[in-house]
């Protein structure tokens, strides 16, 4: 029996470190290769910021880097004030049309990132809207919003629904019950939903290479560089990349864990 | 004071929810400063009729008038009527005195009778001062409404509906969630601020013995209809049928036959009673408290019977004694109350004065069932 448990102890453990190993190596020895002096992959000449310092000499990359901030920034908030909104809705309907709508919504997200661009892409070339970064935007901030929907959903379903009563009841019409009660309770799923949001967009590319034309973003670059032979700038701002989407999902995670303790 | 003015008056109010009918033709009427109580078991349809008057639920069909106007489509927000609720729902992003203040803030200056937004502030805080002070909650301000007990939090809602002087409070099992002896001061506690605020207050409660001790008048409901309205009094010692006389206390209910005025039947055995206009040989709920039955010598009383169980209540012993008719361990079990003590296995006699014995017509609409949509009102 304990020899049976300690086994399957030492065999669990080894699974995990494969996973994790499989998983990260890649991840750790681009970022080594981020700090290598020498340009070629094979040898290890010794440690260097180079890099770094040159990632943020490079014209085309800051100007990705404006790119990627503003796309999801803008994407971000507008895609929270649809969501947000979106979820109340859905909440306040019958069961029945609104299951069907949440159904609708899950939808993007589980279609693979190729066909959403595409199919954003022809859908803007129907409609004889340029590509631009305001295509992108409008891509991005379609393909955010599920994830705010599903932020913010169970909040309100958590909600004591006497709440919003409680606010009507106290003198509120039903437009400030919304700002003054139900968002305010809410807004922990916003945040989160948010933060969620910003994070899609920080690291798509997809959808991105679809949607905009001469405007790259931060991924795109990483791509067309990619196409040209790797410099060891693209494994800093990959690791640089990677950090930040790390980061914010951690926030994410700890804000999700905090508000279930 | 209750002022004879009929403050909310409902006529024929029904709600249906889908294909099930909650609340069945109930007609109410509520005076200026009563504290009147909606009291009936859980599902009874309570909590909807107190919503209807909120607002927040519409009337099937049926009237809700308030000072005799017509109050269907008029919003909460518009009515001089606040709520505390079942669950408190406090807002938990505002510390107390914001939870306090929010009607309040809603306000425009004039309304609370000021001119510019600095008097505002200074009237509301006022006001919530003098609340936190009437709920004894002073010194809490500045508290998260999350760190506050159940009983505090009861506190807080009590008064961030009160301050805003509602013509009419509704109070859904407001103590439902504290324990009995936090229960019990908060009971008088209430009582005394409706009386010292002379607000009408409507209040649900599923707790007998809270509706007798607190209100003016009480509404028994069961199955959505109302069964019996009256002071506590009466509906205590003139219950109208056997649900309520159940419900109320807990009561003996034995069938029994009425051979004539002032004569019933039941055990087999023939008892004066105190009753009059009966049909000659009328099916009748006959109903007698545990406190009303006398325990006698075991051969002088009208029944009798042997002890088979005993718990002491604090005040008086529950005896539970079981008659002898229909042979031996086959008789009914009586709930008895008494201050003197009979082991168990002791054979007693029981003795009934006439004017503690209640007779009752059989009703329709006595049992927790749903009743049928016939409809002909027994209260
Ligand atoms: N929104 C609703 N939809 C459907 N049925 C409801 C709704 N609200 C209450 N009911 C039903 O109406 C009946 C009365 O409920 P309620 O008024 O809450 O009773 P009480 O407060 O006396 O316990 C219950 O059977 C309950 O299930
Ligand atoms: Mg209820």
């Amino acid at each position: 029996m304990v020899r049976n448990k300690r086994a399957s102890k030492a065999l669990k453990g080894t699974y995990l470190a494969l996973v994790l190993a499989f998983l990260y190596i890649p991840i750790v020895v681009m970022i080594a290769l981020s700090f290598n002096k020498s340009v070629s992959r094979a040898e290890w000449t010794g440690f260097t910021f180079d890099w770094y310092a040159k990632l943020f000499q490079s014209k085309q990359i800051m100007a990705a880097l404006r790119v990627t901030l503003e796309v999801a920034v803008v994407a971000t908030a507008v895609s929270t004030v649809i969501g947000t909104l979106g979820a109340i809705g859905m909440h306040a309907m019958n069961t029945g049309m609104a299951n069907v709508l949440v159904n609708l919504s899950y939808l993007p997200m589980t279609t693979p990132d190729i066909v959403t661009g595409v199919s954003l892409m022809l859908m803007f070339v129907f409609a004889k809207v340029p590509l631009s970064k305001w295509t992108m935007i409008m891509a991005h901030i379609a393909f955010d919003t599920p994830y705010v929907l599903f932020s913010v959903m169970p909040k309100l379903r958590q909600m004591n629904p006497n709440l919003y009563e409680a606010a009507l009841d106290l003198g509120c019409s039903p437009m400030k019950a919304l700002g003054k009660v139900i968002v305010p309770e809410i807004s922990p799923g916003i945040v989160t939903g948010a933060l969620l949001a910003f994070t899609m967009s920080l690291d798509d590319f997809v959808i991105s290479y679809f949607t905009s034309n001469t405007d790259q973003n931060l991924a795109m670059i990483v791509y067309s560089a990619a196409r040209r032979g790797v410099e060891p700038t693209m494994y800093a701002l990959s690791t640089l990349m990677f950090v930040a989407i790390m980061a914010l999902l951690l926030l994410v995670n700890r804000r999700s864990g905090l508000e279930n303790m | 004071m209750i002022q004879d003015m009929r403050l909310i008056e409902l006529k024929g109010v029904c709600k249906n929810f889908g294909d099930t009918q909650v609340l069945h033709d109930v007609d109410l009427y509520i005076r200026k400063c009563e504290f009147i109580t909606l009291l009936g078991p859980s599902g009874c349809g309570k909590t909807t009729l107190l919503r209807i008057i909120g607002g927040f639920e519409m009337p099937s069909s049926g009237e809700v008038l308030f000072e005799g106007k017509d109050m269907t489509g008029i919003p909460p927000y518009k009515r001089r009527i606040n709520t505390v609720f079942q669950k408190y729902a406090l807002f938990n992003h505002l510390n107390v005195y914001d939870n306090i203040a929010f009607g309040l803030n809603l306000k425009t200056p004039e309304q609370l009778g000021v001119q510019t937004k600095k008097e505002k502030k200074e009237e509301i805080a006022r006001r919530v001062n003098r609340m936190l002070k009437l709920v004894k909650m002073e010194g809490y301000e500045k508290r998260s409404t999350n760190a506050l007990s159940g009983g505090q939090q009861q506190r807080i809602a009590i008064a961030r509906a009160l301050v805003n002087e509602p013509e009419v409070l509704l109070l859904d099992e407001p103590l439902g969630a504290l324990d009995l002896k936090l229960r019990k001061e908060m009971q008088l506690e209430l009582k005394a601020m409706q009386q010292q605020l002379g607000i009408t207050f409507i209040y649900v409660t599923h707790d007998q013995e809270e509706a007798l001790t607190m209100s003016d008048t009480i509404a028994v409901m069961n199955g959505g209809r109302i069964q019996q309205i009256g002071d506590p009094k009466g509906i205590y010692d003139e219950p109208k049928n056997a649900f309520v006389a159940d419900f109320i206390g807990e009561s003996n209910i034995v069938d029994g036959v009425m051979l004539q005025d002032d004569l019933v039947k039941f055990r087999d055995t023939e008892f004066q009673c105190v009753d009059e206009g009966f049909d000659t040989n009328e099916p009748v709920d006959v109903v007698i408290r545990p406190e009303d039955i006398m325990i006698v010598g075991e051969d002088v009383g009208m029944l009798s019977g042997t002890v088979e169980s005993v718990i002491f209540k604090g005040v008086h012993y529950e005896m539970m004694i079981r008659d002898e008719i229909g042979g031996e361990g086959q008789g009914m079990l009586w709930k008895v109350h008494s201050t003197t003590m009979q082991p168990v296995g002791t054979r007693v006699g029981m003795t009934i004065v006439p004017y503690n014995i209640h007779i009752m017509h059989k009703a329709k609409t006595a049992d927790a069932e749903p009743v049928s949509e016939t409809g002909d009102k027994e209260a």
